[in-house]
């Protein structure tokens, strides 16, 4: 199963598009680009609700109307986050692969999205009334520190 | 010894340096200030441009954004300066360094003018032009700012 990822990761970082990004002066910065503004929509927004839930932020707005004008921005920076990451992983497929430090942030990724579903869903219901509930604030809580994990693995990848 | 030699070398600068964790600490909350940053100027700005969450005023959105951007500025600027710190004299005449610091003050100063405006901008009979036109140099600046980091990393010998 190892081996066949980690062939699939060197067929990756020959496609002729992989090696456009990894051999241009100025595509590699602008893949960056994509990825920094998709994932800074992504967490923003999902910053800004889950402050609002721990009772920090914007408390002028019930919090259930509040998280839910976010939604599509959330998404949509999630999106374009992760294709912008697709493409910087495809330059450099089998170091990233081997990579503990992106493993665990990949792991964290997957964790936080399912997790962010989870919040999301049960926005609707935990911000009807001006009283947040105890698990609500719980749930806002971890939620900020998995992404704080997720970026802490991303800081530590040219490290390793 | 200049201004930035001695930053470089002063006590509490030198135990961040030498410190395993310290370093990687201030990174991660300079991104995370820098996403909080972005994000909400960006959920304003293209508010402003008339492509998101249009179901609210432009000045409510403001009211409930503008205080966390400016948190995660304040954050960012904390600790970027740490960060700056422990590498002073290489920074500071690090040119990609100098351009991201000219493109990050053109940000924040718009960032501001938006913040001023959007009450006055906020008319029922549209957003005016002008209005549209500052968001969109405001976002394009905040573009400017993250691919001027990224550069830091990617030529400089830092």
């Amino acid at each position: 199963m190892h081996d066949a990822l980690l062939n699939f990761c060197k067929w990756l970082e020959n496609t002729s598009w992989a090696l456009a990004i990894s051999r241009s002066l100025w595509v590699y910065p602008v893949v960056q680009l994509i990825h920094f503004s998709g994932l800074s929509l992504w967490l923003g927004t999902i910053a800004v609700v889950d402050l609002r839930f721990l009772g920090l932020a914007a408390r002028r707005q019930p919090a259930g109307q509040f998280a839910q004008q976010f939604i599509g921005w959330t998404w949509s920076g999630l999106t374009i986050g992760f294709l912008g990451g697709a493409l910087l992983f495809s330059a450099s497929a089998s170091a990233f692969f081997k990579n503990p430090a992106f493993r665990i942030k990949l792991v964290l990724i997957l964790a936080g999205v399912f997790y962010h579903l989870v919040v999301q869903r049960n926005a609707g219901k935990w911000g009807e009334s001006p009283a947040i509930p105890t698990v609500a604030k719980l749930a806002s809580f971890l939620e900020l520190a998995l992404w704080i994990g997720v970026i802490t693995a991303a800081v530590e990848i040219p490290n390793h | 010894m200049s201004f930035f030699e001695w930053l470089e070398h002063s006590r509490w600068v030198t135990a961040i340096s030498e410190s395993g964790w310290m370093y990687p600490a201030a990174e991660v909350a300079h991104f995370f200030g820098l996403f909080l940053l972005v994000g909400t100027i960006a959920v304003i700005d293209l508010r402003l441009l008339g492509l998101a969450v249009r179901r609210q005023s432009v000045s409510e959105i403001a009211q409930n954004l503008f205080p966390w951007m400016w948190t995660g500025f304040g954050i960012a600027v904390v600790s970027g300066f740490v960060m700056f710190a422990t590498g002073a004299t290489g920074f500071v005449s690090n040119t990609q360094f100098r351009i991201k610091m000219l493109v990050t003050l053109l940000a924040v100063t718009f960032g501001a003018v938006v913040q001023r405006k959007t009450a006055q901008w906020d008319q029922p009979s549209g957003i005016p032009g002008v209005a549209k036109f500052t968001a969109a140099i405001s976002l394009a600046l905040w573009i400017g700012v993250i691919l001027a980091a990224t550069e830091i990393a990617n030529y400089s010998s830092l």
